[in-house]
């Protein structure tokens, strides 16, 4: 048994034209009985980044608080809001850290850049292994699902609502097929003017 | 320290994905052609799918040695089964017999993934998929092998438009134009071999029209030949009317195998 | 040195000078003892046909079987030693039950045939090392019918183990005259009414008693029932509305 399918659970990201959108599915488990169908593992950053996490269920939650805890801290000492990727190497710095005992998750970081309004998005292995992909990056129990469908649904400059169609139809579809993901989904979908978040209820089994 | 003992391991695992889709009057075969062992690729063209007879054809994927020799028993039962019945044997028929042979060997499997594809007695398209030890069903598509996790839940989206809402008033099509399958199957390969390394070099796709369905638009298209049958045991239509009806088109069960590059990296 | 006949009857797997097997000529006599069997072919479906013989008030004559299921597409009818037609009912029974095991689909009527002919010539004497086989040649003649995809079909196998299609046949004691009967009366249009019909009247011609619904025993195989022995009602229905004397292309109506 593997520490990163005790509880189950995907996240997937993807770069729009001009906005970014994550994803990740509901499902809290205990190894094959699932214990709520309500635990979301995408969480706020800022109004324009979102760190989604699949994993360990604990230190998901433990590295929630801490990035909360690591960002305010940022905030404060240099007066400005983070950047996505400065995030993301937080994020591999926190995660580095703890290289030779490490979180049990692997991180999904989106955003746009303050300024350009240039969508971002990067993963990360256990130990902060940064991945920058230009596309999208995938993470959880539903790994190989989701990257077979988005590699043949994304396609570069998609429009807020199509993208949103994209990842919503790529996480369904790889959860579908993976017993220790699904019931039902969330995606958030971040562009220059708003961001949006949508629950999904798909199979719930 | 503990006595440490040693095996002889009878199997290994190849790599490679196979794939079938079955249309209304067509079903379409595919495999790459890449065989690896571990992180060595043995070879770029190895192919992994067979004509069997003119209105069946037979994907394998696992343990090659055992997939090949699998085949050659299988070819053999169609050749007795023909002289003792006169007559092919029907598709679902096949499918049977593969059954019992898979299990026949339940103790010591055949480490092999199969997928049967071709036309049934009724004219209609079909796919059958079998687990090494003879469990089998008829459905509409399946993928197997190394990236079937990766092919599989594309092609749910895709052929039975799951999590799609139907149109307005309306149903999904019950089955795709084959040029849409077509499509589907070079784009599922494509993906698989961006992101599996044992998938890649080579795609080879067989396709097998109904005996009334016409191929003008098929032969058309790039790289797509055809295989001409040999398999003409109860061949019961007379000379001139099948002259008739090749000359628009149309005669008995036709098969076709398209060739695609596949990156090689 | 010459040797009669009577020494090239001994071994069961000798051929005599003329290149005869005698046993099996036997065999195919024995036949012609039998009960008189009849087949008929239809574009709807197959009909058989036998006589039982009922020396006494006291058999009861549902106990003679002479037709027998071998499987929902497939019947036959004996003449001869009836008691040899088991083992090669019970043989044509597993054949077609591993066959549609094997296939998943119903196995023709020939393969069945050719199946039961397979058994007709592994008589003769087994070597020391050998388990015990058969000692002598089936002495039964089978009238296999049934239908496949190409259609209904009637065949007839001999001890020798030679099998024909037919469209029409007859076997057994009287079957000399049913032959000539059949061979007038049968024609490839046939309703299975008629059909029926033109098996009574052979039957009835070549009986000796007086034909009801005890002594004789109907079956028939159709696309839409498969293989069914008709029960005695259906058999007295039959009977009753027999047309008394057939009137010349009565048949063709």
């Amino acid at each position: 048994m593997s520490i990163m399918e005790y509880n189950g659970g995907s996240v997937v990201a993807m770069v729009g034209k001009n906005c970014v959108a994550i994803a990740s599915d509901l499902r809290l488990g205990n190894q094959a009985l699932t214990i709520a169908t309500n635990f979301e593992k995408v969480f706020p950053v800022t109004d324009r980044i979102m760190l989604g996490m699949a994993g360990l269920a604990s230190d998901v939650l433990t590295l929630r608080d801490r990035f909360r805890l690591l960002v305010n801290m940022y905030t404060i000492k240099e007066e400005r809001e983070i950047e996505p990727e400065t995030f993301a190497h937080l994020v591999s710095s926190t995660l580095y850290e703890k290289r030779f005992g490490p979180y049990f998750i692997e991180p999904i970081i989106a955003g746009l850049s303050k300024g350009s309004n240039k969508p971002f998005i990067a993963s990360t292995d256990v130990i902060g292994c940064i991945n920058f992909a230009k596309g999208f990056v995938v993470c959880g129990t539903a790994t190989d699902k989701l990257f077979g469908v988005a590699e043949s649904l994304w396609e570069p400059d998609l429009e807020p609502e199509d993208l949103f169609e994209t990842i919503s139809q790529t996480l369904m579809n790889a959860v579908d097929r993976d017993a220790f993901s699904g019931w039902g989904v969330v995606v958030h979908v971040i562009t220059p003017e708003k961001a949006f978040t949508r629950y999904l209820r798909a199979r719930m089994d | 320290m503990p006595h440490q003992e040693r095996r002889f391991n009878p199997y290994t695992e190849n790599g490679g994905t196979i794939l079938a889709i079955a249309g209304e009057d067509f079903t379409v075969i595919a495999g790459d052609t890449r065989q690896s062992e571990g992180y060595n690729i043995q070879t770029r063209y190895a192919p992994k799918v067979f004509r069997l007879t003119d209105k069946a054809v037979l994907a394998v994927n696992g343990f090659a040695a055992d997939g090949n020799m699998f085949v050659q028993k299988v070819q053999q039962r169609l050749e007795w089964y023909a002289h003792a019945h006169n007559k092919p044997m029907p598709l679902k028929a096949i499918a049977r017999l593969i059954q019992t042979m898979l299990y026949a060997k339940r103790f010591f499997p055949y480490y092999v993934y199969n997928i049967l594809g071709g036309i049934e007695e009724d004219g209609s398209g079909a796919v059958y998929s079998f687990d090494p030890v003879g469990s089998y069903e008829r459905e509409a598509c399946r993928a197997a092998g190394a990236a079937q996790s990766l092919v599989q839940p594309f092609l749910d989206n895709q052929i039975y438009f799951k999590n799609q809402l139907p149109p307005p008033g309306g149903a999904h099509p019950r089955h795709l134009p084959l040029n849409d399958v077509l499509s589907l199957v070079i784009d599922s390969f494509t993906g698989a071999t961006e992101r599996h390394i044992e998938v890649g070099d080579g795609l080879e796709i067989y396709i097998v029209l109904a005996p009334n369905k016409s191929s003008v638009e098929l032969e058309r298209l790039p790289g797509v030949k055809r295989i001409q049958g040999t398999f003409d045991i109860a061949g019961d239509a007379s000379p001139d009317v099948t002259a008739a009806a090749a000359a628009v088109g149309v005669t008995g069960e036709k098969m076709f195998v398209m060739r695609r590059e596949l990156k090689k990296d | 040195m010459f040797l009669t006949r009577s020494e090239y009857d001994r071994g069961v797997n000798t051929f005599s000078p003329e290149g005869r097997l005698f046993q099996v000529e036997y065999a195919i006599e024995a036949i012609k003892l039998g009960s008189t069997t009849v087949g008929i072919r239809t574009p709807e479906g197959v009909i058989l046909g036998v006589e039982k013989r009922v020396p006494s008030p006291l058999l009861e004559s549902s106990s003679v079987e002479k037709i027998m299921e071998i499987d929902a597409h497939l019947g036959c009818a004996m003449s001869g030693l009836t008691a040899d037609a088991r083992t090669m009912i019970d043989h044509a029974r597993v054949t077609s039950q591993n066959h549609a095991f094997t296939y998943d689909e119903a196995i023709g009527v020939e393969s069945v045939t050719q199946a039961v002919c397979d058994l007709a010539l592994r008589f003769g004497e087994s070597m020391d090392n050998e388990s015990a086989m058969m000692s002598r040649p089936f002495g039964v003649a089978l009238l296999i019918a049934g239908i496949d995809e190409k259609g209904p079909q009637l065949y007839h196998t001999d001890p020798s183990g030679t099998y024909t299609r037919y469209e029409a046949k007859a076997i057994g004691s009287g079957s000399e005259a049913a032959q000539s009967d059949l061979q007038d009366k049968y024609h490839k249009q046939m309703t299975l009414t008629e059909a029926h019909h033109l098996t009574l009247r052979v039957l009835k011609q070549v009986m000796e008693e007086k034909l009801d619904h005890h002594n004789i025993q109907l079956a028939q195989v159709t696309k839409e029932k498969g293989f069914h022995i008709l029960t005695e009602e259906e058999l007295q229905g039959l009977i009753d509305s027999m047309p008394a004397v057939p009137a010349p292309g009565a048949a063709a109506a």
